[in-house]
């Protein structure tokens, strides 16, 4: 009997919730906490810290300086810079991975023998560590034993060994192709998600219409395919700007500034100028911009739970 | 006649109705295999040249143009790692067998171990942590109706796109004033917080396609709302548990940036970490190097292979529904 007066409506306690309220909100407790110490605390934090001028080599003194580091960012031509080569990297990267990503999605929604380890395969870069694969292209990009120059001097490309990464005018290109390696499976399986939801009498009504190949992926698959692309460029484009790592371990923002962008600018400014309230303040001018850009992955995503 | 309006079943015998010529079949082949092969040489080709040359000599990487395959294969630069605790490598110590690229071990080759060991021990925590807070808290967002439950979803979810590079700051701060610095705790704390909330979103999909009268027959036979979820539900969900547990151990292996901030000495120095100073030191030969990023690749990737379906189903989560 009780077990049945439990499953009828709970009664409402005193605090206007019922048993179902206080049992989510025991569930949702530990997630909550993790959250707001973790992530919203440090974020409204950072936001605090840049209206300081925080410099750790300036420890004693930490004046109150409202939006001077704001102003200071946006005045400093050095931050433009960086901007620009922020944009260029991810413009080259992000047209890179989604026509890349198109070409193996289209690939891999054909029916053959093999398909499935292909699949598996495509796996293995967004598996790897940003680390390994920043490694990897070092040694590939290498001017002296590099693979790199090694292929193009053995297939009679080039006479003689180059320079890869230190060509201040090849730098950001190669980083970038580093990058699309490692990204266009994510980038591809969102693609597939996407072709594999298309009616296939969509494309047998095309073909009773006498349309060929190319015709079929112009006006059916791609047109089809359009909420697909645009999660994938807004996700990458998100990704590309924040993106630390192999600028950090294959150039380290050089030769020179040529791939100074600014997430490796945040890096510099915050840990070895040692000048935190501006880190905070750029850092903060970044996640703004991702903001935007995020609020339409977020909308994509939210509408599908 | 329009293919829309007939059955869906009979959609495959309209494609049957235009059979493509025996030419066209081969050349569909033809075109397939040899995207096949260039996509898979795109893919592996990178590793395998990192691989190959981990299994290379310091003296046979130097060749011009490069051995693709090593013409003397040798496991010295993996018995380094795998030594390197024992004997404390000196320049007297040093194999000195070609003095000028001889197979030299750089000292800090000894904290290669320590490092994978660190690693394995953050990604286990966070693992266990991400089960831990998320399965609880997304089965009360996918199956109890509470007041504040759309918004805690867009909250989740927003926490999740704010970059890491802008976390860089507080965090520092925050762990410093807690005295976490170089601690794996530093570690285990903050990435719990970047791979959460996927965890949660990849729960709560899974959650969300299991039928309701499941939840509700559980409530009629007795159950809380506690004993409902790790009897009925639980079970059910494990796959959606084991994309958690890759996705959660994945990010915790590969991640770099919060690890370089908070780790200053071998004692907590993961993986990535470790790797990292040997690309940016100019003495240390790349074979050893690379054997170093074998090391640091080969999880990833069997689990990658051996759990494809669960990763690809955890990546598309949700996506099936529109």
């Amino acid at each position: 009997m009780s077990a049945i007066a439990r499953s009828a409506r709970p009664p409402r306690t005193g605090l206007g919730a019922s048993y179902d309220e206080r049992s989510a909100f025991v569930l949702i407790l530990p997630l909550a906490g993790v959250l707001l110490a973790v992530a919203v605390f440090p974020i409204l934090y950072s936001f605090y810290v840049s209206l300081f001028s925080l410099k750790l080599t300036r420890p004693q003194r930490v004046p109150f300086v409202w939006f001077d580091n704001y102003a200071a960012v946006f005045a400093d031509p050095q931050f433009w810079d960086a901007v620009q080569r922020t944009v260029a990297f991810s413009v080259i990267a992000v047209v890179a991975i989604s026509v890349l990503a198109l070409l193996v999605a289209l690939l891999l929604n054909e029916d053959f023998p093999g398909r499935r380890v292909l699949s598996a395969v495509l796996l293995i870069p967004w598996a790897i560590p940003y680390v390994a694969n920043a490694l990897m292209w070092k040694w590939i990009y290498d001017s002296n034993y590099g693979a790199l120059n090694g292929l193009l001097y053995q297939l009679d490309f080039i006479n003689s060994y180059m320079v890869w990464l230190g060509d201040a005018d090849k730098t950001l290109p190669l980083i970038a192709n580093a990058f699309v390696w490692k990204e266009v499976p994510l980038a591809t399986i969102l693609l597939l998600v996407g072709l594999k939801t298309i009616p296939s009498d969509l494309y047998a009504a095309a073909k009773v219409d006498g349309a060929n190949i190319v015709q079929r992926l112009f006006h059916v698959t791609l047109p089809a395919l359009a909420p697909s692309f645009a999660l994938v460029i807004v996700y990458e484009t998100m990704m590309a700007i924040r993106h630390f790592d192999l600028f950090f371990i294959l150039t380290e923002g050089g030769p020179g500034n040529a791939s100074d962008v600014v997430a490796w600018r945040v890096y510099v400014e915050t840990f070895r100028n040692l000048s935190f309230g501006t880190g905070a303040a750029m850092s903060y001018i970044l996640a703004l911009t991702t903001l935007a850009l995020s609020y339409i992955v977020l909308r994509t995503l939210a509408r599908r739970i | 006649m329009k293919a829309a309006a007939l059955p869906v079943a009979s959609a495959r015998s309209v494609q049957h109705y235009r059979a493509p010529s025996r030419l066209g079949r081969v050349a569909r082949g033809a075109l397939l295999a040899i995207a096949a092969i260039l996509f898979l040489a795109y893919i592996l080709a990178p590793m395998a040249w990192l691989v190959s040359s981990s299994f290379q000599s310091e003296h046979e990487i130097v060749s011009k143009p490069p051995h693709w395959l090593p013409h003397e294969p040798t496991l010295e630069n993996f018995a380094a790692i795998f030594a390197a605790p024992d004997q404390s490598v000196t320049y007297e110590t040093r194999r000195a067998t070609d003095p000028a690229s001889g197979g030299f071990i750089p000292s800090t080759a000894k904290n290669l171990l320590p490092a994978i060991g660190n690693s394995m021990i953050v990604a286990s925590a966070v693992v266990l942590l991400n089960l831990l807070v998320g399965v609880p808290a997304a089965y009360a967002m996918a199956k109890i109706r509470f007041r504040g439950r759309q918004v805690s979803i867009y909250g989740i979810l927003a926490t999740r796109v704010i970059p890491d590079i802008a976390l860089v700051v507080p965090f520092f701060l925050f762990i410093r004033n807690l005295g976490l610095l170089d601690n794996l705790w530093s570690l285990i704390i903050t990435y719990l917080a970047i791979t959460i909330p996927f965890s949660v979103f990849i729960l709560i999909s899974y959650f969300e396609s299991l039928p309701d009268d499941l939840d509700k027959a559980a409530r009629v036979d007795g159950c809380s709302r506690w004993q409902t979820l790790t009897k009925v539900y639980l079970p059910l969900s494990l796959p959606s548990v084991v994309a958690v547990v890759l996705f959660s151990f994945l990010s915790s292996w590969n991640e770099f940036l919060l690890a370089l901030m908070f780790t200053q000495t071998p004692k907590s120095q993961t993986l990535p970490i470790v790797v990292a100073s040997f690309t940016s030191d100019f003495t240390i030969s790349f074979s050893f190097i690379n054997a170093a990023g074998v090391l640091a690749i080969i999880p990833p990737v069997v689990l990658a292979l051996l759990f494809e379906r669960y990763i690809v189903s955890g990546l598309t989560a949700g996506a099936v529904k529109g």
